[in-house]
């Protein structure tokens, strides 16, 4: 087996860690006419009670940890919101288009940010990670557009997504 | 890359990650059309396989299937079939009837009461005592794939009761339906990545970030992918203690037992449901799968603490 590795080794020294993953998918605009293509918007912010908090709290499961929320009233009765979610690996802002009646007629994520978790002292293998095979060539690359490893949950938006239902409920209806 | 073509990448919470499509179109229309229609791909995906769904083809398999038939759609049956010959091929190191440990374990739900096969332990929300009873197995008679029967005109019957899951498939497979979705809506160039199973199309390179596996939010290295999948499995967001034990959702087929190493297997294939199957066999299977990994066109490189990357290239 070992005759068909083929990587080259490159010194540790001539690596600078690379940032970390971040996506900036949408702006406010975007993510807008992404939801509601076409529709009008009115910005509504609204600023929760502590009694509000609670009751969201109560109705969704999920913590409230922010006073206000960013709202858009939409020219066909519909609601816009903006919310930030952030997790132990990543911090996420997205969007949710309510109907009417307040179902969720769609969510899209503006921009997806990862956290760093440590920081790594001996990272042997980062210095040899750089080569070439039959298929694929790797290289160290400083702007990463898209990362493969392991999946991340999506767990916080989908709680997120629940504390904006409920936060329809008890603010917008 | 064409000057001419417009560009357009969106991101949503499906599958139980967040899936990132990308796409390339000589129009805005044609683009966002691509792009909507590689999202209900991987919505009817998520319909049919989700093991949170009870309305999913993977939910009415695990409640009916050890009782009678049970019809399933097309994808479904694909994901199935493919499933199967992983499991064939890989003396069962890949084997979908592990969702019975990953209930066990609390990384999935306890969706379907009145299944005859639950487990006593505590429930992690809701610290209640779940009082059933622990199947225990002998080596030679626990389920496996074995116990799925795959029968003419899309039905599945299972020989026992069993908990399936597609979690080590499905992504893969959604990623491949939602590439078609954008190469049928005329997209010129495209992506799809669906929490790190991800597959590229059209004439241009695209370099893909590589998490470290001592450090998950930072890329080892990049790879540089045109006209290929590549999928990485390792432990990293889901290692945790369970009954006094650490586990993660990643499990040897063979031996039952879940991998806890810092490791991280990436695989390269032509299609991303072969990558992503692969990625759990070269796991288990390690330095003997190279007949396998030839079999299917891909490579494969292992990362891990004090080594070397590991290249298996056919």
């Amino acid at each position: 087996m070992k005759s068909s590795f083929n990587f080259i080794g490159l010194p540790v020294a001539a690596l600078v860690a690379p940032s970390a993953f971040a996506v900036q998918y949408l702006s406010v605009d975007q993510a807008q006419q992404a939801i509601f293509p076409g529709k009008k918007f009115t910005a509504a912010p609204v600023k929760l009670t502590s009694t509000q908090k609670k009751a969201i709290e109560q109705k969704s499961r999920v913590r409230v940890l922010k006073d206000e929320q960013q709202v858009w009233r939409v020219s066909n009765g519909g609601w816009f919101v903006i919310d930030e979610v952030v997790g132990k690996h990543d911090f996420i802002t997205y969007a949710v288009g309510l109907n009417a009646d307040g179902s969720v007629k769609q969510i899209e994520v503006m921009v997806y940010r990862e956290t760093y978790g440590y920081e790594i002292r001996n990272d042997v293998w980062r210095a040899q990670f750089v080569g070439k095979n039959a298929n694929s060539t790797f290289k160290l690359d400083h702007d990463i557009k898209n990362i493969s490893g392991a999946t991340l949950s999506c767990r916080h938006i989908t709680d997120g997504v629940k504390r904006l239902v409920a936060f329809y409920e008890v603010a917008l209806r | 890359m064409k000057s001419h073509c417009v560009e357009l990448r969106r991101a949503r919470p499906l599958l139980g990650t967040i899936v990132d499509i990308q796409a390339r179109a000589p129009n805005d229309f044609t683009a966002i059309r691509a792009v909507e229609d590689a999202f209900d791909a991987v919505e009817r995906v998520h319909r049919l396989m989700s093991f949170h769904d009870p309305a999913s083809d993977v939910s009415r398999l695990n409640r009916d299937a050890h009782k009678q038939s049970v019809k399933i759609d097309k994808w479904t049956w694909e994901v199935l079939h493919v499933a199967h010959k992983f499991a064939d091929e890989s003396n069962g190191a890949f084997d979908i009837t592990v969702g019975r440990l990953l209930t066990l374990w609390n990384f999935l739900p306890r969706l379907n009461a009145g299944h005859p096969e639950r487990m006593r332990g505590t429930s992690r929300t809701t610290n209640r005592v779940i009082t059933c009873e622990v199947p225990r197995f002998a080596q030679d008679d626990r389920p496996s794939w074995h116990d799925i029967i795959l029968e003419k005109g899309r039905s599945v019957r299972f020989h026992r009761p069993l908990t399936i899951d597609l979690g080590g498939i499905a992504k893969g497979f959604a990623v491949d339906c939602a590439i078609n979705a954008l190469k049928n809506a005329n997209a010129r160039a495209g992506l799809v990545n669906a929490g790190g199973d991800l597959r590229v199309f059209g004439l241009h390179e695209e370099a893909v970030g590589i998490r470290s596996p001592l450090d998950p939010n930072r890329p080892a290295g990049t790879i540089t992918l045109r006209n290929r999948a590549i999928a990485t499995s390792a432990i990293y967001f889901s290692r945790k203690k369970s009954g006094g034990k650490t586990r993660s959702a990643l499990i040897n087929g063979q031996t039952q037992q879940p991998f806890i190493d810092n490791v991280s297997v990436t695989v390269a294939a032509d299609d991303c449901m072969t990558a992503d199957a692969l990625t759990k066999i070269v796991f288990v299977l390690r330095d003997l799968v190279g007949p396998i990994l030839i079999h299917h066109a891909a490579d494969a490189v292992i990362l891990e603490r004090d080594s070397p990357p590991r290249w298996f290239s056919p």
